[in-house]
């Protein structure tokens, strides 16, 4: 392989990168926007949940009870209905995302031990809020029930503490009080990345739109001298993203970073090479920039964001799934950015992901260099 | 194989499709001559020529170029040739001399000789004053004298160019035929495809293609020779009139229109021209010039494409 | 002018014909992608690798395993036997929580008053799937307290119903997970497909100069956008149907509204989308930037969904940002008449919104474009 052929390719592609507007913000400035952004919506905590109360009771303990359950800031009270239908309407409205209605007995009922008198209907439509909001409630409505009935129950002879007899000690380690912005970093780290792969799709194409296919067909050049030549300025490039990208992630995120920067350093680089190569055959197979770009979406964004493990454990993917996420480079790097944040491992660990970076990379490239061939047509 | 049949190409055809695109094409191209190829849209020229520079296989038949067989060391024989392709576009993006060193690089080109004969391509190609200037920004025809640049800098023993001078001003149109005269006195064989008759003049030998197969090949005299009879040309008020009523003479074998002009093969002049004028006058057209012409390469194409297209 | 439009769309068309793969692309990979990862991920949390290092090992620390198991969440992995055997497996990130049941649990259990210690490590690596894990070892945990309450302190089973509520699920009774994502999945696929779409149609004629030709021809420059705008329309509402149908039946969400009002709404939206994409084609140069932008407002469009996170808990400012998004109206919209069953009075705000958004895009774009032309 000559290295004068491969150097002039990425010479002139670094320049490329450097000159040309559209490409330097989707390699350069994309990655850290989406960052942003993403984190900033998607690490949200759950809280003013908009809740609506129905009290058939009016009692001074259900108002303790109402006082109680919206005393923080988990639980909002939107509006004190006062019919049924008020609650239907609400619900429908998508006004509140969920309802307590208190019955007509319930001071009574509770004070004699025979129930709380309650209904919560939940807003089914909204994947975390339904949960939330039915946790939170039921929280809320247990340790009201505990302190109305305390005496009750010290009465009967048992003292509180055996009410819960089994003693749970939690601990989450990396991320104590389960922060999601904590984690979803590192995950969004792998995803943003990978970007440079779109413009990698986008190269080869971009030759053949600009018409100077041709002309760089019709010189020595090998195969694998132009492929590879393509796409080392993007791993430079990204590889910048690498080092300025998880600054921003601890600085303004406090997210931790334990582990080794360099062995970081060089575990991203081999992504790189495995994730551009995939990007590298999506821009053998399209000759139009726009085919490019689609294709790209489809296979990369899109089951970047999915399948990786990031949003959704592979655990509970389907068998498929799951065997198709091991081709994504991103699944393993996700592990990799993941390990090297939070617990701070090393390659001593890391290395067999590495290998199947390795490997997926060879692959990948091997068959783009393979499909792409010297000829027009 | 002689030393002297440098690019010998036997029975080459190529289909795409459900098309031919060559039809079992044979010709042998010496060392150091200047091949003009010509042929109205869609012959062939540009697939002869991508296929002799490596971009397009082919089905059957076979390309030996500088002593090799073309299909089997393709990727050497390229650092022999230099093709300038039709739309060539360079990389709007570098400057004229960034092009320039990376068709250097891509051909092997030592730095030191690039530095040599950068200035003097520059020179050549009146982009001396624009060496760092971004490539999208040249004119038209600098682009194409930058890409002609490019094409040559590796100083290869083959040259082939893709209507190089289409979109090219007239000035820089001699400008570049000077060059390639150069060229073809230094001893680099050129096949130049182009739609100019004119140029195809100034090439030592020409070859016509028509639905991809060569019509015709040899040297431009003896093409306009292969006409068998003279032209008679005349320009009148009312062309469309003339034409009619010079078809039915006998002895007009074909009546060509160059605008308001027309151009008459017959078998003899001294017969016909008193015939043609006659009729003229019959008509009441006006002449307003009649006289024997010697045919151009122009003519002569055409009447060898009708005679072809009539005998398919 | 009616005859000249129709002439302009069946020019397009013809095009599309030649460039028939970006359609053909757009309708059945977004369709693909629906019902891929609509499945994907409408899963349940399961399978989730759990670590247990029981040091008891008697029938109850056992019967403990058993339960842990049989809430269906977890996969158990192999025993561990050391402490050293869950760090490195979890800081592999291949398990999402440790048990460890201690020496003495049983005995603890047995004894009056006696404190079972269990311990549960959670891997917060990945903190969605460790809340899951800890609902479901605290719900085993529950279960059990239950129990020994029950028979080793001889408190009446009644006592517990002191702590029942009843609850109720609406619109979602199975908490059918694909009833949460493939709805919102839809809509951002449909955006992205007419963003796409109408963004290409418009720059790609400046790109290739093929502009030029056209504006010599005798069109207005209304008569160009609306003859560009039906092929993207169609496409959307084609689009549309084809995922309806995926997310129908291949989901089993149902269509509880009206279908008219959706279809109708479903056009509408698709005219505030393509508003959008005309005047992102307006801003870029070239159709590689017509892409970036296109992705750029996709990626902000997503999130402003609530589709992963609920709007009303991000901060104030991104909330009201949030209803300048289309997509978030419309998503509301699909969500409400699907699910919920919604009239056209329920949802009057989020179309009001829509219509009020569309025009002001629409207003701005069409004022550009013709600029441009002109």
């Amino acid at each position: 392989m000559s290295f004068r052929h491969l150097w002039a390719v990425i010479r002139k592609e670094l320049q490329h990168i450097l000159r040309d507007r559209g490409t330097f913000i989707l390699v350069l400035v994309t990655p850290t926007l989406v960052l942003l952004l993403m984190t900033y919506s998607l690490a949200v905590e759950i809280q003013h949940v908009p809740i609506a109360l129905l009290d058939y009771d009016q009692s001074p303990t259900s108002r303790e009870f109402i006082h109680q359950i919206t005393a923080g800031d988990d639980l909002d009270l939107y509006e004190n209905a006062t019919s049924m239908e008020q609650i239907e309407d609400l619900l429908i409205k998508g006004k509140i995302k969920a309802a307590i209605i208190i019955g007509p007995e319930f001071s009574q009922d509770l004070l004699a031990m025979r129930g709380l008198s309650l209904q919560i209907i939940i807003d089914g439509t909204e994947p975390e809020t339904g949960g939330f909001a039915v946790d939170h409630i039921g929280w809320r409505a247990e340790s009201f029930a505990n302190d109305i009935l305390a005496d009750q129950i010290l009465t009967s002879g048992i003292s509180l503490d055996s009410l819960e007899p089994i003693d749970l000690r939690i601990r989450s380690w990396y991320n104590p009080s389960l922060k999601p912005r904590i984690d979803i970093v590192p995950g969004l780290l792998s995803i943003v990345l990978g970007f440079p792969a779109f413009s990698v799709a986008l190269t080869l194409a971009r030759e053949h739109e600009h018409s100077t296919m041709e002309q760089l067909l019709a010189t020595p050049i090998s195969r694998i001298e132009l492929l590879l030549g393509k796409m080392i300025p993007y791993i430079m490039a990204g590889l910048v993203n690498v080092i300025v990208i998880p600054i921003i992630a601890i600085a303004w995120f406090n997210v931790p970073f334990n582990g080794n920067f360099l062995e970081f350093l060089l575990l991203s680089a081999i992504f790189l090479f495995a994730e551009l190569s995939m990007g590298m055959i999506i821009g053998v197979f399209m000759k139009s920039q726009s085919a490019a770009l689609a294709l790209s979406f489809l296979v990369v964004l899109f089951p970047g964001f999915f399948l990786t493990g990031i949003f959704f454990p592979i655990a509970a993917l389907p068998e498929m799934a799951r065997m198709e996420s091991m081709f994504l480079p991103g699944t393993h790097y996700a592990i990799i950015t993941r390990g090297v944040f939070l617990p701070g491992i090393g390659m001593d660990t890391l290395w067999p992901y590495a290998i199947m970076l390795v490997i997926l990379g060879t692959a990948f490239t091997g068959t783009a260099a393979l499909f792409f061939k010297k000829k027009l047509a | 194989m002689t030393d002297k049949e440098f690019i010998k190409i036997t029975d080459l055809t190529r289909k795409f499709k459900e098309t031919i695109a060559l039809d079992s094409i044979n010709l042998t191209i010496q060392e150091g001559e200047l091949f003009g190829l010509v042929g109205p849209d869609g012959a062939g020229k540009t697939t002869l020529l991508r296929t002799l520079a490596g971009l397009l296989g082919i089905s059957s038949g076979e390309v030996r170029a500088a002593g090799c067989e073309l299909h089997k060391n393709t990727e050497t024989i390229k650092s022999k040739i230099g093709y300038m392709a039709q739309e060539f576009s360079l990389y709007g993006k570098l400057s004229v001399l960034e092009n320039l060193q990376f068709f250097g690089e891509m051909y092997d080109v030592p730095p030191a000789l690039q530095k040599e004969r950068i200035p003097g391509l520059l020179a050549f190609a009146q982009l001396t004053d624009f060496t760092n200037r971004r490539a999208a920004k040249l004119s038209g025809g600098m682009k194409k004298k930058l890409a002609l640049a490019c094409t040559l800098l590796h100083q290869p023993p083959i040259l082939l160019l893709d209507e190089p001078t289409t979109g090219v001003d007239p000035v820089s149109r001699r400008e570049f035929w000077n060059i390639l005269n150069d060229l073809h006195l230094d001893g680099t064989t050129i096949i130049v495809s182009t739609p100019y008759m004119d140029e195809a003049d100034r090439c030592s030998r020409v070859g016509l293609i028509y639905q991809g197969r060569i019509a015709i090949c040899d040297s431009p005299e003896n093409i306009r020779q292969k006409i068998e009879g003279e032209f008679i040309k005349i320009v009148t008020n009312d062309w469309q009139k003339a034409r009619e009523v010079i078809h039915p003479i006998k002895g007009v074998l074909e009546v060509q229109s160059y605008g308001e002009a027309l151009h008459i093969l017959v078998d003899s002049s001294t017969k016909r021209l008193g015939q043609i004028q006659n009729t003229l006058q019959k008509n009441k057209l006006e002449i307003m010039e009649i006289r024997v012409i010697k045919p151009r390469m122009e003519e002569a194409f055409i009447s060898l494409i009708r005679k072809m297209g009539q005998t398919n | 002018m009616i005859r000249r439009i129709l002439a302009l769309v069946k020019k397009e068309f013809l095009h599309l014909k030649g460039d028939w793969w970006l359609p053909a692309f757009m309708l059945f990979g977004g369709t693909l992608e629906l019902l891929a990862i609509g499945w994907a991920t409408s899963r349940p949390i399961t399978n989730l690798p759990l670590m247990i290092w029981d040091m008891d090992r008697t029938a109850a620390s056992r019967n403990l395993v058993i339960s842990l198991e049989n809430t269906g969440v977890f996969t158990l992995t192999e025993p561990a036997e050391s402490m050293g055997t869950i760090e490195t497996m979890m800081d592999q990130g291949k398990i999402n929580a440790a048990v460890i049941i201690p020496h003495g649990f049983s005995s603890e259990i047995e004894t009056i008053e006696g404190h079972p210690v269990l311990q549960v490590i959670l891997n917060g690596a990945e903190s969605i799937p460790a809340r899951e894990a800890l609902r479901a070892v605290e719900g085993v945990v529950r279960s059990l307290d239950e129990e020994i309450m029950i028979d080793h302190l001889g408190i009446d089973p009644d006592l517990f119903k002191g702590f029942d509520f009843s609850l109720r699920v609406w619109f979602n009774e199975a908490l059918n997970e694909a009833y949460y994502t493939t709805p919102a999945e839809l809509a951002l696929m449909l955006e992205f497909t007419i963003l796409i779409f109408a963004a290409l149609t418009f720059s790609r004629e400046r790109e290739f100069g093929t502009l030029e030709q056209l504006l010599v021809m005798p069109f207005s420059s209304l008569e160009i956008i609306i003859g560009k705008s039906i092929p993207v329309i169609l496409v959307g509402l084609v689009d549309f149907t084809l995922m309806l149908g995926v997310v129908h039946f291949a989901f089993h969400v149902p269509v509880r509204g009206s279908v008219f009002l959706l279809f109708g709404l479903a056009f509408i939206y698709t005219l505030v989308e393509l508003g959008k994409g005309m005047a992102i084609s307006v801003f870029s140069k070239s159709q590689h930037q017509a892409f970036l932008l296109v992705f750029m407002v996709g990626m902000i469009d997503f999130l402003f969904t609530g589709y992963a996170a609920p709007v009303e808990s991000m901060p104030k400012i991104i909330q009201y940002l949030a209803y300048l998004v289309p997509a978030h109206h419309w998503l509301n919209i699909m969500r409400g008449i699907t699910l919920k069953g919604s009239g056209f009075l329920d949802i009057l705000p989020d179309i009001l919104f829509l219509l009020g958004l569309g025009g002001v895009i629409g207003y701005f774009s069409l004022r550009y474009i013709r600029k441009a032309l002109d």
